[in-house]
């Protein structure tokens, strides 16, 4: 009698609870894995751009390129024109300035790998929070020391709400400046 | 072994001697080929396809292994990070253009003859809205539903795209050079023979000179125009009693008095966004005066829905109604009409037709009280001896000061007569018809069918249809040829003597289509590479410098001149609108003094139809299920009748009666509508269509074949009709329930229960606090209230106003991408528009009282719809807003059914794919939705949101310009599209804005009120311009 109750144990209850504590286990650490927000992201784009370069060594203002971010909700990736303002001049012979030029005299769009992305039912607006006076970097990260750019914090709703609700922690130099942010649905989702 | 076992089975039943129990007549007869198929578990061949060694080789433990290693390998992937797609941006942005930012361009609607000013609202250059241009002095900014819908009809999937040319039954795509290398050669070769071109009302002066020039190319050309609505008859009468000239504008805003014979003018007859804000100019709760209207009609219209006073008459009676009442007045001595009007009487015909003799008397006492700030306006539909007398007694009275002098409308080409259209097709039976060209029109749905213009068609040798989409009359032609929509061409409009405005296409032809009038250039140089897409665009801009500009003395050189005209979308000509001269004296010969026999049997009214027209917008999804702003129904047409008559034929709703005219037979159901007068039978006319597309054919019935081209009134209304019950029933869709008026349940519900509260003008001079008496004051509530301290929203909506038209729901779909959900989702009371017009009758059957109210979500502050969400997904923001949040709901439907407005509205699929062969899912519609408005997806409730979009639009601009939001900053799409200004938008904490006003008005009040829920909707009480001071 009790050799087969330790049998049963062995033979039932033991690989039912590991596999509750494995399974559990490996859901949690897939579920919070840096991957799942994307926090970490580094695509390689179609060409080797250098935010370093540009916005760090040559101190180009952000604005020069994402000329929206100010007036709409989007920041807007620069159109190929926006490049070939320095470029028809500047770095011609080098391979990736080629291949700029060459997306440009065919007339096509450069098809760049998205990094940073909220779902299409939040509308983030990036014009409010930029006039408000909230840094690029306050979200993005020092892109200015990025050789190629990556996503540095998490564009999840618990992510916005943190900074919306402790604002005057998370941004001390907005202290006297903004109020916090809006918690209400409507502010993102419409 | 089956074999075996189905023996045993056979040898039992037949030892048995059982009942005779018979499934089939097989059975019973003992079929053998049927006893022989129950002998095998499978029927002959099911099985025999099964063959074990063609299975796959792959064992149980492979298969699982299999299985193991796959989920391993899935289970690293999903390790590494998701793609999250590309950001592809223009290789050279265009200048105007700011990723985000709508840009606004100045054009012309050419949906309607009308030719509204159009500000078009588009998206990275796609078109998503359309809003009036408020620099055009006639819509004021303002568009009716047919101008917002048709933004559907840009994006239609089925629009034709390439020219097609008839092969036998079908029709081959074939190119543009083809096409027009033949028809240019038909066009040479017809020598004597006639070309024709059948037109719509011609709007444009520069498409009128293409036509000129074209005729000049080819001499035997002929231009046809029709218009199935249109006010010939009016316009005939005029020349008869002025000499010349036609039906002037009138100052609706200045008329004391305004009586309506037949006269839609709220609802389909002329511009009614221009007519409907005059008119309620004049019914104004802050100065407190009102006009009154007095409406005689054989059918409930939109213009009697909002009348003081109403009667109901058939309009063979118009005639003597008008000289009974010349009659009467030159009895009381209030005019002088030098015309024997003896053989007629107010009394007697008032006793005739059995109208209320106090209301009569009191139209005559208002007539004499308000000489020379009356209007008497008779419909187009009336005959022409109608039209005289009323002119004649607007003359009399004075009223003849109401005719606008300001503007007059322009007609740059006279409509053919019945009797032009019928030497037409008697040329064309002779074969004397080279080729017609069908100019962006459809005779052969319109044209009466005893013209026999179909038929006719057959004679001649070359038929060329220039159309948007296939019709009835490109499916009989050789040769189709697809044209620019509106937004896509160029053109311009006359419609007033005083302006003319400009049409700018605001996106790229989306499909191989050419503008119409490019076509016909090109014919007219003869040769198919004369077309370039810059062509009619070049052509346009020549003829004004060359005829328009230099008549405006402009101080700008031509370029500015251009440049200018088109950023406004209009321009004011110098030309002088001349006073009408005295009437015609000899005019009063016109009128027989005899009364013209009683009519007898049924009449037959035939109508424009409110939401499609004359049918040139059924392939619209957007307003085939727009209600009917009277009846709610959608999707159909039906024959109106009153419910004497339904009872005297034995029929009620949905049954299938057969109208017949002269042998002209067409089948439809029944709907009985209150207020029609007895032995009318009102029928709409533009459903029907066949050949037009999946939208357009099949819905409702095409009564166009009740037309005739010899009728004694005129097109429109027939007498001496028979009508029989088929026994056949038709469900009709309607988007509200329709009361009966003698169940004590029911009856006055609205009224009793305060939805609708209303008083008299009389009644609110003496106590202007009688709404407000009525109220419910300091209700408890067991919440705590709300907290706004900052902007707070809120709606005013003035009832005195609103006639009901409709044109907000239809703003509203197109801004919030609100989807088409299809007659079968109708008949479930799962329409999803936002915002709908209630229509509530009171009184009786045959006389009813009409209130009507726009119902859309209240956003109360203690919102019974929040606490009963299991998932939080609708809650209360610090704005006032009631929100909603799509990717939160899970659809329980909890907060529909706690709702008291019954204003949320449910995905019981994903419309797009469910309506109609998935027709609405065409990728193409993704061009059409509002980028800033989520587009809903099956299982999510939805509800309007105080334009929520427009709100966050406003608030970002604030904070961009560095500046606190203002209440003013937002108006919503029904308050853009309203022509009559009812809707008021703002800011409830402002006490200093218009909108304060309202929202506290005197007349104010809530619906539902009781349940103290405060809604942040306030309804302006209606008050009715009656001689009494309760309603």
């Amino acid at each position: 009698m009790k050799k087969s109750f330790l049998d049963y144990i062995i033979r039932n209850r033991l690989p039912v609870t590991l596999f509750v504590v494995v399974a559990s286990f490996a859901v949690t650490y897939y579920a919070t894995s840096a991957a799942r927000d994307g926090v970490g992201y580094t695509p390689s784009q179609p060409i080797n751009f250098s935010h370093k370069l540009h916005a760090g060594d040559m101190k180009i203002d952000c604005q020069y390129c994402h000329i929206g971010v100010e007036k709409t909700r989007f920041a807007t990736v620069p159109a190929v024109a926006t490049c070939m303002n320095c470029h028809t001049v500047a770095r011609k012979d080098k391979p990736e300035i080629i291949k700029l030029t060459k997306y440009y005299r065919e007339d096509k769009p450069i098809p760049w790998k998205r990094i940073h992305k909220v779902p299409d039912y939040a509308y983030f607006n990036h014009s409010v929070h930029v006039n408000k006076g909230i840094e690029c970097t306050a979200c993005h990260g020092e892109v200015a020391n990025m050789e190629k750019v990556g996503q540095m914090n998490s564009f999840t709703m618990g992510s916005c709400l943190n900074c919306h609700r402790n604002a005057h922690d998370k941004l001390p130099e907005l202290k006297n400046k903004i109020k916090p942010g809006p918690e209400y649905c409507s502010a993102c989702h419409r | 072994m089956s074999e075996n076992k189905s023996d045993n089975i056979n040898s039992s039943s037949s030892t048995q001697t059982d009942v005779n129990y018979w499934r089939s007549f097989e059975d019973l007869y003992k079929n053998p080929e049927l006893i022989e198929a129950r002998n095998h578990e499978f029927k002959n061949g099911t099985t025999d396809d099964f063959d074990p060694l063609q299975l796959s080789s792959i064992s149980r433990r492979k298969f699982l292994a299999l299985l193991g290693a796959s989920a391993a390998l899935a289970g690293t992937a999903c390790t590494d990070y998701r793609d999250k797609g590309e950001i592809v941006p223009y290789n050279v942005k265009p200048e105007e253009i700011t990723i985000g930012k709508p840009n606004f361009y100045a054009s012309t609607c050419t949906v309607c003859p009308n030719a509204c000013g159009i500000l078009i609202r588009t998206r990275e250059g796609r078109p998503i809205k359309v809003d009036g241009n408020p620099e055009n002095p006639v819509n004021k900014g303002k568009i009716c539903a047919k101008g917002q819908a048709n933004i559907l009809n840009l994006y239609d999937p089925e629009r034709l795209s390439v020219p097609l040319k008839k092969n036998d039954t079908r029709f081959d795509e074939i190119s543009w050079k083809e096409a027009d290398n033949y028809i240019i050669k038909v066009l040479n070769e017809a020598d004597d023979k006639e070309i024709v071109i059948i037109t719509h009302t011609i709007i444009s002066p520069t498409t009128l000179k293409v036509l000129e020039e074209f005729k000049q190319k080819y001499p035997t050309t002929k231009i046809y125009s029709y218009e199935l609505f249109n006010d010939s008859i009016k316009n005939s009468a005029w020349q008869k009693c002025y000499g010349s000239g036609n039906y002037p504008l009138l100052k609706w805003n200045e008329a004391k008095v305004i009586v309506s014979l037949e006269s839609d003018f709220l609802g389909v007859e002329n511009n009614r966004i221009e007519t409907a804000r005059l008119f309620t100019e004049g019914r104004n709760v802050d100065t407190k005066k009102f006009n009154r209207l007095y409406v005689i009609e054989s059918s409930l219209s939109l213009t009697g829905l909002n009348s003081d006073y109403r009667l109901r008459l058939r309009p063979e009676a118009q005639y003597e109604f008008v000289m009974s009442m010349i009659n009467e007045l030159k009895n009381k001595g209030a005019i002088n009409i030098n015309t024997d009007t003896s053989s007629f009487s107010l009394n007697s015909f008032a006793l005739k037709y059995n109208l209320k003799k106090e209301t009569l008397n009191q139209l005559v006492t208002d007539l004499i009280s308000n000489k020379g700030k009356a209007i008497i306006d008779a419909g187009n539909s009336l005959p022409e001896n109608v039209h005289i007398a009323v002119n004649l007694l607007n003359a009399a009275l004075g009223n003849s000061n109401l005719y606008r002098t300001d503007a007059a409308k322009n007609e740059l080409l006279k409509l053919s007569s019945t009797k032009d259209i019928e030497e037409l097709v008697s040329q064309m039976n002779d074969g004397k018809v080279a080729a017609v060209i069908h100019f962006d029109c459809n005779p052969v749905y319109h044209f009466a069918k005893d013209l026999g213009y179909e038929d006719a068609l057959k004679k001649v040798g070359a038929i060329i249809s220039l159309t948007e989409k296939e019709s009835e009359t490109s499916f009989v032609s050789n040769y189709v040829l697809p044209i620019n929509h509106n937004f896509e061409a160029w053109g311009d409009a006359q419609t007033r003597s005083n302006i003319i405005s400009l049409q700018q296409p605001v996106i790229a032809p989306l499909k191989n289509t050419r503008q119409k009038e490019a076509i016909l250039l090109t014919w007219i140089d003869g040769k198919a590479e004369a077309f370039s897409e810059k062509l009619y665009y070049d052509y346009l801009m020549k003829n004004w410098e060359t005829s328009i500009y230099p008549t405006l003395n402009s101080v700008l050189d031509f370029k500015q001149f251009w440049l200018g005209a088109l950023h406004d979308g209009i321009i004011y000509t110098n030309e002088i609108t001349n006073n009408p001269t005295a009437i015609n004296s000899n005019a009063v010969t016109l009128l027989k003094n005899e009364i013209s026999k009683t009519p007898e049997g049924y009449t037959v009214v035939l109508k424009e139809s409110y939401q499609i027209g004359d049918g040139r917008l059924a392939g619209n999804g957007w307003l085939q299920e727009l209600p009917h702003p009277i009846s709610k129904i959608t999707w159909d047409n039906y024959a109106a009748v009153s419910e004497k008559t339904c009872k005297t034929l034995g029929v009620k709703n949905n049954d299938v009666v057969e109208v017949i005219i002269e042998g002209r037979k067409i089948s439809l159901p029944v709907f009985m509508q209150a207020g029609t007068a007895d032995n009318v039978i009102s029928i709409e006319l533009g459903y029907g269509r066949e050949h037009s597309g999946t939208v357009a054919s099949g819905v409702g019935f095409n009564a166009n074949i009740l037309l005739s081209k010899n009728n004694f009134h005129n097109s429109l209304i027939y007498s001496n009709v028979s009508i029989n019950k088929t026994g056949d029933i038709y469900e009709l869709a309607s988007s509200q329930e329709h009361y009966s008026f003698d169940d004590e349940r029911t009856k006055d519900l609205a009224q009793k229960r305060h939805i609708i509260q209303e008083g008299t003008v009389a009644g609110y001079i003496k106590n202007p606090k009688f709404i407000k008496e009525k109220q419910h004051e300091n209700l408890q509530s067991v919440y705590e209230p709300h907290q706004y301290n900052g902007v707070k929203w809120g709606m005013a909506i003035d009832l005195n106003k609103c006639t009901g038209c409709g044109d907000c729901v239809a703003a509203c779909n197109v801004e919030n991408n609100i989807p088409i959900v299809g007659k079968d989702q109708v008949l479930k009371s799962r329409e999803m528009q936002w915002l709908r017009i209630d229509r509530y009758y009171s009184g009786t059957a045959d006389d009813p009282n009409v209130s009507i109210q726009p119902m859309l979500c209240q956003h109360c502050d203690q919102a019974p719809c929040e606490n009963v969400c299991p998932v939080a997904a609708t809650s209360h923001s610090p704005d006032g807003l009631n929100q909603m949040v799509y990717n939160r709901c899970v659809g329980t439907r909890y907060c529909s059914n706690n709702c008291p407005y019954k204003v949320r509205r449910f995905n019981f699929f994903n419309f797009r794919d469910h309506f109609k062969n998935a027709y609405q899912e065409s990728p193409i519609f993704a061009l059409m939705q509002n980028p800033e408005v989520t587009v809903r997806s099956r299982g999510v409730m939805e509800k309007c949101t105080f334009c929520v979009q427009r709100i966050s639009e406003a608030k970002a601009e604030a904070t961009y310009n560095q500046r606190p939001l203002k209440g003013s900053d937002v108006t919503t799409a029904c308050q853009d599209t309203c022509s009559t200004n009812a809707i008021y938008f703002g800011d409830i904490n402002n006490k200093e804005s218009e909108f304060y006003k309202y929202r506290n008005h005197e007349l104010g009040y809530y619906v539902l009120e009781e349940l103290n829920i405060k809604p942040n909707v306030t309804y302006i009480a209606k008050l009715r311009n009656i001689n009494l001071e309760e309603v």
